[in-house]
C-alpha cells in the first residue's frame, strides 16, 4: 500500500498537465481554423466562443451548483442591450460598454439567482423562466432605448477587431480565459464547496459552507460572463432584436451542460461546440433541432446521468484492488491535531425540541469535556441523533442553551458551527460521489481557505499557497484513516466502510474541538469497528470532545470516558460506563439483561 | 367591464386551477413536478380539435377519446419520464427528464399539427356575449374534477390507496398497496384532468403549440400559492390569477400586465415559499 | 397540417428533379451556375409566407433552366431554411457567401432576420433582393447592395391611412399590433404616421399574441371613441379573435391592417363567417380582382402559366408571384450586363426602370432601392380569397 502511495504522488505533475492536454490540442484547432480559409466556419467557431463565454459561467451554477437556472438567455440578452445601446446611443467606447454589459449581467445574475436561496430546485427553475420571458417583454416595450421591435445596432469593434478573423480571435481568447478561470475555480474550495452543495448540501453546511454566501458569488461572476457573452453575442449579430433570443438559446446553454456532465468543464466545453455546430451539418433537420436536443437530453438523463465527461472518465472504469483494509495509522494524530491550551466544555441546558405534537428532547442537559469520548445511547425515537442535531444546528430547539465555555451559540445556524470547532458525521455518510476521495476531504477544510473569489480564478500566490496546504492536510488526513491509495478514486466506487473513514477524515480537517459521531460502526465488521475505537480513543486523546452515537454497546462500553442513557428525550442515566452497567433502570429499559 | 373581467378572469382561472391539480396529483404519487403537466393540457386542445373539430367525431365521443389520448400521454411520461429517475430523486433529475418530454412533446405538436393556432369547434352552441360556453366550460370543468376528486378520494378504495400514497410512500409499500400500478394510475388521472382542462378551454385557447409553455407556467402559479399538494389552495390560487391577470389585461394591457403578474408571482413565493396555504416542511438530517 | 409540410418537401425535392431533368435534355447551359442564394423561412412558426414565396422561386429557376438558362449559364437555388430565428439566418447568409460562394441572395423574409443579416450582407458586398418591411432596411448609403422588392412598412402604412381617411373617411382610430418586434415597430411608426395626418389616435395596444380574450383591448378601444381598428399583427389567431369580439360585442367598425387579415387559416378561426365583413387589409394591384372577377393582363397570364404546377388556393399569389420576380430580377441582372460579379448585378438593379415583373413594375436607382410603386399598393376585402387573390376594397376600381 505505501508504495502505491508514493507512485501516486510521483505521478501528480504529469497527470495534472495530462488533464490540461484536451484544452490546449483544443486551443490549437481553434488558432488554426482560419487557416482554412473558410469565413464561414470562422463565424460558427465565434459562435461557439461566445456561447461558450457564457456557459462556462452557467456551468459552475448548473453543473457545480446544482441549481437548475433554464432562462439565462436572459442575462444574454440583458448583455446584448447594454452594450449595443451604450455604443450606439450614448457613444460610449465598445469595450467599456463591454465591461458595462458585464456589469449589469452581474447584477442581474444576481437577481436571477436571489430565490433560489429560498426556492427549491422546481420551483427557481420556473422563476428563471419566468425571467426570461420577462426580459425579452420589456426589451419590446421599451422602445425608446431598445428601439422596440426595430433593435439596435451591435456595437461594431475597432481595429483589429472589425474583421471576422480579428473578432474571432478576441473571442477565442476570452474563451480561453473563461475556460482557465472556470477550471482555477473548479479546483478550489469554491468548487467543491458547490459541489458539495449540490450533493450533499447538509454535509457543506456542516464543514461551514455559507450557501448563500457562495451562491451569490457564483451567480454574480457567471452573470457577468453572460452579460460579456451578450456584447459579444450583438457585434456577431452585427443587429439585434428580441427575436434573436429566442427560448432554444436558453434550452441549448442548459442542455449543453447536462450533455457535457455535470462537475466537469471539459466536458460542457465539448457538449458547446458540439451542439453550436450540429445544426450546421444538419442543416435539412433544422425544425426538428430542438426536438433533437430533448431527445438528447432525455437520453443522457436515463442512460448517463454523468454525460461527456463520465464517458471520457476512462480512470473511474478501472477496477480497484479488491479486499482492501482500512487501517487507520493513529501515530499520524499530532501532525494533524495539535491544540492550544483551551479546556472549555461544550455544555447543554434544558433543550426542548419537539416536532409538531411530538417531544423528542425534553429539558436535556448534557457535558462533553476536552479528551473524553462520550456515549450516548438509547432506543430508538429516544432522541439521540436530535441531540446532536440541536448541538449542530440542523435542529433549533423551541428552548434551552448551547454553549462552548463562555459563549453561546446560536440555536440552529448549522453552517457557523464548523468556525465554533464542532465537527460531525452522519448516521448515513453525505458524500459528492461524484468528487474524488481527497476533494471530499478537503471539502472538510472549506473554513480554512481566505484567499477571495478573484485571488482563485486568477490564482494568485495566497489561493496556491492555501490549496497546496490543504491538499497537504487532506492527504496527511487521509493517512491516518488509512486510505491514502484511494485519495483520486471517485467516492462512490467506496465501500459503506470506508466512507465512514472518509466522513472522519473530512471532519477532523478544521482541527475540530469537538467531534460528534452518528452511529459510524453501523455496517462496519468487527474488525473496523474495533480499529474504529482505536481512533476514536486516540482523536480524544490529542484533545478533541467526543460525541459518540452508537447502538453497539460493546463498543460504548470500551471506549467511552462518559455515558449518558437517553429514553423518550429524557436523562434516563448518566456516568461512567461501569456505573451505566449496574444502574438498574438502564439495564432494564435498554441493555435488556 | 368588470362582467368582462369576472367571466374571462373565472374561465382562465379555472383553466390554470385545473393544471395545477394535474401538477399536485402527479407530484402525490411520485414526488415529482413535471413540466409535461402544461404539454398535456395544450394537447387536451390539440386532440379535442382533431377529433371533433377534423375528424368530424361527436362532441361527446371526441371528449373521451381526447382524455383517454390524454391519459395515454401521461401514462407515457411516468415510464419513459418519472419512473427511471425516481430511485434517485434527491438528485432532481426528474426535473430535466420531464422538462426534455415536455420539449418533445411541444416540438412534435408543433411540427405535425401547426404552429399556428388552429380552430375548436363549438361544443354545445349554448350562451353568447360574458355567458358564452367558452368562458363557463372551463369553469364547470373545474368544478367538476374538484368535485370528483373529493368523493373520489373519501368514497372509493382507489382514492384512499392514493391518499396513502401520497402521505406515506414506504408505507404505503409495506401495507402492500400496488405502489407502481397506483403511481401509473394517478399519471393516468393527472392526464385526463389536463386533458379535459385543454378541451373545455379549446375555443378560449384554441388548438395551439405554444399554450403547452403558457399553462405550465401559469398552472404552476397557483401550485405555488396555494401549496404542494393542496388541491383547493391550487383552485383558489388559480382563480385569484385568472381574475388578477384579467383585470391587469383590462387596466394596464399587454406587456406591462405579464411583467405585473410575473413581479407578483416572485413577491408572494420569496414571502411564503411554502404557498399561502402551507405545505409540510421536510426534515433534512 | 400534413398539406403544408408535404408542399415544403415537395418543394425541395422539386429543384432536384429539375436538375435531373436539365442534365438529360440536350440543351445543358454551359459555364459556371449562377447561384441564388434564398433565406427562406420554411419551417418554423409564421412560415405561410416563405412556403408560398418558395414555390415561385422554384418555378421561375424551373422555367429559366428550361430555356436554357441565364446566359447559357443554369440558374441553381440553394436554399436555407431559417425558421425565421435571426441566428439562424447569420449562420446561413455566412454559409451562403464563404462556402457556397452565390451570386446574390434572395430574403431574408422576416425584418428580424433582415436586420441582422443586411449589415453582414453590406460588408460581403453581396446583391440582394428581399421583401422585408422595415423602413430602416433600405438605405442606398449603409447597405449598397440591399433591394427592397415589396413595399415597405411605410408604404403599407400609407395605403391604409389613405384608406381610412379619404374613403372610409374615419378620423378617429385604434392602432393594434402584436407584442412581436414587428407588432411593436408598426404600430409606434402607424401612430406616428397618423398623428402627422391630424388623424387621432384615440387608443394604442400591444396584444400578446397568445392572450386568449381580446375583449379588453377591443372595449378600451371603443370607450376611447375609436371609429376603426387599425391592426398590425401575423398572428392569425389573434386577428381572428379581434373579429370575433368586434362582433361579439356589436360593434360596427371597421379593421383594416396587415396582409395576413385575409390568410385562409382565419376562416376556421372565426365563430360566423360573418365576422370577417368589413375587414381590409392591403393588397396589391397585381393580385386583386376588380368587380368583373378579372386580374390584371399580366397577372391573369402568370395564373394561367402556373395552373396544375404550382397551387395557389392555400397561398397568396403575391408571394408566389414575388418570389418568382426575385429570381427573374436577378437573372435579369445578370442578362444584362453580362456578368455575376457584385458589381454587376448591383450596377444592374441601380439602373432599372419599371422592370415588368408579375407582383409590380419595379425602379430603382443608387438614391433609390425602394423599388415598389405606391400606386400599386391597394386595399383588398379580407374574405375574398380566390386562388390566393383578393376582391378589391370598396373605393377603387
Amino acid at each position: 500500500m505505501p508504495y502505491i502511495a508514493l507512485a501516486r504522488t510521483r505521478l501528480a505533475v504529469p497527470r495534472s498537465m495530462f488533464a490540461a492536454l484536451p484544452y490546449f490540442a483544443l486551443l490549437l484547432v481553434a488558432l488554426a481554423l482560419p487557416l482554412a480559409g473558410q469565413e464561414y466556419w470562422t463565424v460558427i467557431a465565434t459562435r461557439a466562443a461566445i456561447y461558450w463565454v457564457l456557459v462556462s459561467g452557467l456551468n459552475l451554477v448548473v453543473g457545480f451548483a446544482g441549481q437548475l437556472a433554464i432562462g439565462y438567455v436572459a442575462l444574454l440578452t440583458l448583455g446584448a442591450y447594454t452594450a449595443s445601446v451604450l455604443v450606439e446611443r450614448a457613444g460610449v467606447h465598445p469595450f467599456l460598454a463591454l465591461a458595462a454589459a458585464a456589469v449589469v449581467g452581474a447584477m442581474a445574475g444576481v437577481v436571477v439567482g436571489l430565490p433560489a436561496l429560498r426556492l427549491r430546485t422546481f420551483y427557481f427553475a420556473m422563476t428563471t423562466l419566468g425571467f426570461a420571458t420577462i426580459v425579452t417583454q420589456v426589451a419590446l416595450a421599451w422602445t425608446g432605448v431598445t428601439g422596440g421591435g426595430i433593435g439596435v445596432p451591435g456595437p461594431s469593434l475597432a481595429a483589429p477587431f472589425d474583421t471576422a478573423q480579428g473578432f474571432y480571435l478576441l473571442c477565442i481568447a476570452l474563451a480561453a480565459a473563461c475556460t482557465w478561470m472556470t477550471l482555477n475555480a473548479a479546483n478550489s474550495r469554491f468548487g467543491r464547496s458547490l459541489v458539495a452543495i449540490r450533493d450533499a448540501e447538509v454535509a457543506a453546511e456542516a464543514c461551514g459552507v455559507a450557501k448563500a454566501r457562495l451562491l451569490m458569488l457564483v451567480f454574480l461572476f457567471s452573470g457577468a460572463l453572460a452579460g460579456i457573452a451578450g456584447g459579444l453575442f450583438a457585434t456577431l449579430q452585427s443587429y439585434i432584436t428580441p427575436d434573436a433570443f429566442t427560448f432554444d438559446l436558453s434550452v441549448l446553454f442548459f442542455i449543453a451542460i447536462l450533455i457535457g456532465g455535470r462537475g466537469s468543464v471539459l466536458g460542457p466545453l465539448l457538449a458547446t461546440l458540439l451542439l453550436t455546430a450540429l445544426p450546421e451539418f444538419a442543416a435539412p433537420l433544422v425544425a426538428w433541432s430542438t426536438f433533437l436536443y430533448a431527445a438528447l437530453l432525455l437520453v443522457i438523463v436515463l442512460l448517463v446521468p454523468g454525460g461527456i465527461a463520465d464517458v471520457l472518465d476512462f480512470r473511474s472504469r478501472r477496477a480497484l484492488p479488491s479486499g482492501r483494509a482500512v487501517v487507520p495509522r493513529i501515530q499520524l494524530l499530532p501532525a494533524l491535531l495539535s491544540y492550544g491550551v483551551s479546556r472549555d466544555d461544550l455544555t447543554l441546558r434544558g433543550i426542548a425540541l419537539s416536532f409538531g405534537a411530538v417531544r423528542a428532547i425534553d429539558g436535556l442537559d448534557l457535558d462533553l469535556r476536552p479528551g473524553e469520548v462520550h456515549g450516548l445511547i438509547g432506543p430508538n425515537g429516544s432522541g439521540k441523533t436530535t441531540t446532536l442535531n440541536a448541538i449542530c444546528g440542523f435542529a433549533v430547539p423551541q428552548s434551552g442553551t448551547v454553549r462552548i465555555g463562555g459563549t453561546t451559540l446560536p440555536l440552529g445556524a448549522a453552517p457557523r458551527r464548523a468556525a465554533a470547532g464542532i465537527g460531525r458525521t452522519f448516521q448515513t455518510p453525505r458524500i459528492v460521489g461524484e468528487a474524488s476521495v481527497i476533494d471530499n476531504v478537503m471539502i472538510g477544510g472549506t473554513i480554512l481557505g481566505r484567499a477571495t473569489l478573484i485571488e482563485t480564478l486568477l490564482t494568485l500566490p495566497r489561493h496556491r499557497r492555501e490549496e497546496a496546504a490543504l491538499r497537504d492536510r487532506a492527504m496527511t488526513a487521509l493517512r491516518l484513516v488509512g486510505l491514502e491509495a484511494l485519495a483520486a478514486i471517485r467516492a462512490d466506487r467506496l465501500q459503506h466502510s470506508e466512507l465512514r473513514f472518509v466522513e472522519i477524515a473530512r471532519a477532523l480537517m478544521p482541527t475540530p474541538r469537538f467531534l460528534l459521531l452518528d452511529e459510524p460502526a453501523a455496517g462496519l465488521s468487527a474488525i473496523e469497528i474495533e480499529r474504529l475505537g482505536q481512533l476514536v480513543v486516540a482523536i480524544s486523546r490529542q484533545g478533541t470532545g467526543v460525541l459518540l452515537v452508537e447502538h453497539h454497546a460493546d463498543l460504548i462500553f470500551a471506549v467511552c470516558d462518559r455515558v449518558t442513557v437517553l429514553n423518550l428525550g429524557q436523562t434516563l442515566a448518566s456516568g461512567t460506563p461501569a456505573e451505566i452497567q449496574a444502574h438498574r433502570d438502564v439495564v432494564e429499559a435498554y441493555l435488556g439483561r | 367591464m368588470l362582467a368582462s373581467i369576472i367571466a374571462s378572469g373565472l374561465a382562465l382561472g379555472a383553466v390554470y386551477a385545473l393544471i395545477g391539480i394535474t401538477y399536485n396529483v402527479m407530484f402525490a404519487a411520485s414526488r415529482v413536478m413535471s413540466f409535461t403537466a402544461g404539454q398535456l393540457g395544450m394537447l387536451g386542445g390539440v386532440f379535442g380539435a382533431l377529433f371533433v373539430g377534423r375528424l368530424g367525431v361527436p362532441g361527446p365521443v371526441g371528449l373521451v377519446l381526447t382524455l383517454a389520448a390524454c391519459a395515454a400521454v401521461g401514462v407515457l411520461t411516468e415510464i419513459i419520464a418519472v419512473r427511471p429517475v425516481l430511485a434517485s430523486l434527491e438528485k432532481h433529475l426528474y426535473v430535466l427528464s420531464t422538462l426534455a418530454a415536455a420539449l418533445l412533446i411541444q416540438q412534435l405538436t408543433a411540427i405535425e399539427w401547426s404552429t399556428e393556432p388552429q380552430p375548436f369547434p363549438r361544443l354545445l352552441g349554448l350562451g353568447s356575449g360574458i355567458l358564452d360556453e367558452k368562458f363557463w366550460l372551463p369553469v364547470l370543468a373545474c368544478a367538476a374534477v374538484i368535485g370528483g376528486l373529493e368523493w373520489m378520494y373519501r368514497r372509493t378504495l382507489v382514492g384512499r390507496a392514493f391518499i396513502a400514497i401520497a402521505e406515506d410512500n414506504f408505507a404505503a409499500r409495506a401495507l402492500g398497496l400496488p405502489e407502481r400500478r397506483l403511481r401509473m394510475a394517478s399519471f393516468a388521472l393527472a392526464g385526463a384532468v389536463a386533458g379535459l382542462a385543454g378541451f373545455s378551454s379549446g375555443q378560449l385557447l384554441l388548438a395551439f403549440f405554444a399554450n403547452g409553455a403558457m399553462l405550465n407556467f401559469y398552472g404552476f402559479v397557483p401550485v405555488a400559492l396555494g401549496g404542494l399538494g393542496n388541491n383547493r389552495g391550487a383552485v383558489l390560487g388559480g382563480l385569484a390569477l385568472g381574475l388578477f391577470q384579467q383585470a391587469a389585461n383590462f387596466t394596464v394591457g399587454g406587456v406591462f400586465a405579464s411583467v405585473l403578474v410575473f413581479t407578483v408571482f416572485i413577491v408572494v413565493l420569496l414571502a411564503a415559499p411554502q404557498g399561502l396555504f402551507g405545505a409540510p416542511a421536510v426534515r433534512r438530517v | 397540417m400534413t398539406t403544408r409540410r408535404n408542399l415544403v418537401l415537395g418543394a425541395a425535392a422539386a429543384p432536384l428533379l429539375g436538375r435531373l431533368a436539365v442534365a438529360q435534355s440536350a440543351a445543358v447551359p454551359a459555364g459556371e451556375p449562377l447561384r441564388i442564394g434564398w433565406l427562406a423561412a420554411l419551417t418554423g412558426a409564421s412560415s405561410a409566407p416563405a412556403v408560398g414565396f418558395n414555390r415561385g422561386v422554384v418555378f421561375a429557376a424551373d422555367e429559366l433552366n428550361a430555356a436554357g438558362g441565364v446566359q447559357g449559364r443554369k440558374v441553381e437555388i440553394i436554399t436555407r431554411d431559417t425558421q425565421g430565428d435571426p441566428t439562424k439566418a447569420v449562420n446561413a447568409t455566412q454559409e451562403l457567401i464563404s462556402r457556397a460562394k452565390v451570386h446574390a441572395i434572395w430574403g431574408p423574409t422576416n425584418s428580424g432576420e433582415a436586420l441582422a443579416t443586411t449589415p453582414i450582407m453590406a460588408r460581403a458586398k453581396m446583391p440582394c433582393v428581399h421583401p422585408c418591411v422595415v423602413d430602416s432596411l433600405i438605405d442606398p448609403v449603409k447597405f449598397p447592395n440591399a433591394f427592397r422588392m415589396a413595399p415597405s412598412n411605410g408604404q403599407w402604412d400609407d395605403a391604409v391611412r389613405a384608406y381610412l381617411l379619404n374613403t372610409l373617411e374615419v378620423r378617429d382610430v385604434a392602432v393594434f399590433g402584436d407584442t412581436t418586434g414587428y407588432g411593436t415597430s408598426a404600430v409606434a411608426a402607424s401612430v406616428a404616421a397618423f398623428a402627422k395626418d391630424s388623424a387621432n389616435v384615440v387608443n394604442q395596444s400591444l396584444i400578446d399574441a397568445t392572450q386568449p380574450d381580446v375583449t379588453p383591448d377591443m372595449l378600451r378601444a371603443k370607450t376611447a371613441g375609436a371609429r376603426a381598428i387599425v391592426v398590425w399583427s401575423v398572428s392569425v389567431g389573434m386577428l381572428s379573435r379581434l373579429m370575433n369580439v368586434r362582433n361579439a360585442l356589436g360593434w360596427d367598425v371597421p379593421i383594416v391592417g396587415h396582409p395576413s387579415l385575409g390568410s385562409g387559416e382565419i376562416r376556421g378561426l372565426l365563430e360566423k363567417p360573418g365576422n370577417w365583413e368589413k375587414v381590409f387589409m392591403v393588397g396589391y394591384r397585381s393580385c386583386s380582382f376588380g368587380e368583373d372577377g378579372k386580374l390584371p393582363e399580366r397577372s391573369q397570364a402568370f395564373v394561367a402559366k402556373l395552373a396544375g404546377k404550382v397551387a395557389l388556393h392555400d397561398t397568396s399569389l403575391w408571394w408566389v408571384a414575388c418570389g418568382y420576380d426575385a429570381v427573374k430580377l436577378i437573372a435579369a441582372a445578370v442578362e444584362s450586363s453580362g456578368a455575376s460579379t457584385s458589381e454587376a448585378i448591383i450596377g444592374a438593379w441601380n439602373h432599372t426602370t419599371a422592370y415588368p415583373g408579375i407582383f409590380g413594375d419595379y425602379s430603382y436607382s443608387p438614391e433609390n432601392h425602394n423599388g415598389y410603386p405606391q400606386a400599386d399598393v391597394v386595399m383588398s376585402r379580407a374574405n375574398s380569397q380566390r386562388d390566393g387573390t383578393f376582391a378589391l376594397a370598396p373605393g377603387f376600381a
